[in-house]
């Protein structure tokens, strides 16, 4: 350990001018000059001990539940998703065939003026009904019924210009017969009478 | 019924472009006897400013239902009679000359269900072209229930009166006979749906299902 000459501790403590000692003497005094003016200064922030952080944590509020969920969605996350290309391949035509296939479903487009017809018609017997009327020149056979699941209700679902229409069922291509579901009825002139539905545009 | 006849046949020379159209329709649809007679009464309608469509149907009904000639010029005849007492009903309500035909059609389909004559009369005179075919289905509606027709007639005009577009005017009589259906006597369903207007509830529509069944016959017509 080396000693200080003791000018130096003069010249710190003020008791001799810098000037009055040897330049070499006086470089040392400048650099502990700086050293104890470092040493003096109080620290910017005093570092928290480990302890202080930890109970400093404790002390934090706990996030509230939908906080919590907030932060899990936004937070940004890494999937790592393994696939077999050729089950890629077949979901991805499965769709595409479903897209394709299932368009239609809306049924036909309409037209403003346009509205929808619905016929139905019990015959347990039949093995065939058409319904005719002045939608369609009275022409026999044009427009089918169907029964689908054989329970002798027979049923046509018909896009028509909105108005009014006169109409009757044939039954076997022969049997005329008025819809008694009809709520409309007028006279056809020839001593019967005609079922009259009205077509209300769907567009309205 | 000669009279009438007659009366057309000496018309028909007149118009031999559109009596062609017309027989094109009618040849093969209704007996080829037939034709001379209810082509004739056709070109004397439009001659006489009537709607010739409906007698086209009533012609080509009557060949469809295998009605024999001589009862389908009858039928015709009578359905250019009604037209006829359509278009005079519509002139005595205040229409002037030339009356459209659609209009003569309403009311012509009206007189058939059975509306008194004083009645649709009343409805035309009240209303103006626009609600008044929608206007005369709903009281037909009303009276065919066994309305008062005075009543049926009165709450329908209000209702025009009251802001209910004419698409909307079946609604009030559906409102009605819902009421009634409710329990509630006919004069009170009247009453109670007079007081809700011009609100009525929203008009039933058509299940998806049905819709996205439903297609289109080969050629329809325009009513």
């Amino acid at each position: 350990m080396s000693t200080i000459d003791p000018r130096i501790h003069q010249v710190l403590d003020g008791e001799l001018a810098a000037d009055a000692v040897p330049s070499e003497l006086r470089r040392a005094v400048v650099q502990l000059a700086a050293a104890a003016g470092l040493l003096a200064a109080p620290p910017a922030s005093p570092a928290a001990s480990l302890e202080s952080r930890v109970m400093a944590e404790i002390r934090r509020p706990v996030p509230s539940r939908a906080h919590r969920l907030m932060r899990w969605l936004v937070t940004p996350r890494a999937i790592i998703l393994r696939v077999r290309p050729a089950w890629s391949v077949a979901f991805a035509v499965v769709v595409a065939a479903l897209t394709l296939f299932t368009a239609d479903d809306g049924g036909p487009e309409l037209a403003e003026h346009e509205g929808i017809a619905q016929f139905v018609g019990q015959f347990p017997e039949a093995q065939s009904v058409h319904v005719v009327g002045t939608f369609n020149d009275w022409r026999p056979g044009s427009i089918a019924l169907e029964d689908h699941d054989h329970d002798g209700v027979w049923r046509a679902t018909v896009v028509l210009p909105a108005g009014t229409y006169e109409y009757m069922f044939v039954v076997d291509g022969e049997r005329w017969v008025p819809d008694h579901l009809a709520e409309r009825l007028v006279a056809d002139n020839f001593g019967r009478e005609n079922s009259v539905v009205i077509v209300r545009p769907v567009r309205r | 019924m000669r009279r009438w006849v007659v009366l057309a046949l000496a018309a028909s020379p007149a118009l031999p472009l559109a009596g062609q159209s017309v027989r094109g329709r009618l040849e093969g649809r209704i007996p080829s006897a037939a034709i001379p007679a209810v082509d004739s009464l056709i070109q004397f309608a439009s001659q006489d400013g009537l709607p010739t469509e409906p007698l086209i149907q009533k012609a080509l009904e009557g060949g469809a239902k295998h009605v024999a000639e001589p009862r389908i010029v009858a039928a015709v005849q009578l359905s250019l009679g009604q037209l006829r007492d359509a278009r005079d009903l519509l002139i005595r309500a205040g229409d002037q000359p030339p009356v459209l035909p659609a209009e003569m059609t309403t009311v012509a389909w009206a007189l058939r269900r059975g509306l008194p004559t004083p009645l649709v009369e009343r409805v035309a005179a009240a209303l103006g072209r626009p609600p008044r075919a929608a206007a005369m289905h709903a009281v037909a509606d009303l009276v065919a229930h066994r309305f008062d027709p005075d009543s049926a007639v009165g709450l329908i005009i209000e209702a025009v009166h009251d802001g209910v577009p004419r698409e909307r005017l079946l609604d009030v009589s559906t409102a009605v006979l819902q009421q009634v259906q409710r329990g509630h006597t006919r004069a009170e369903a009247l009453a109670m749906v007079q007081r809700q207007l011009p609100n009525l509830p929203a008009p039933a529509k058509p299940p998806r299902g049905n819709v996205a069944g439903a297609r289109r016959p080969a050629s329809p017509v325009p009513p």
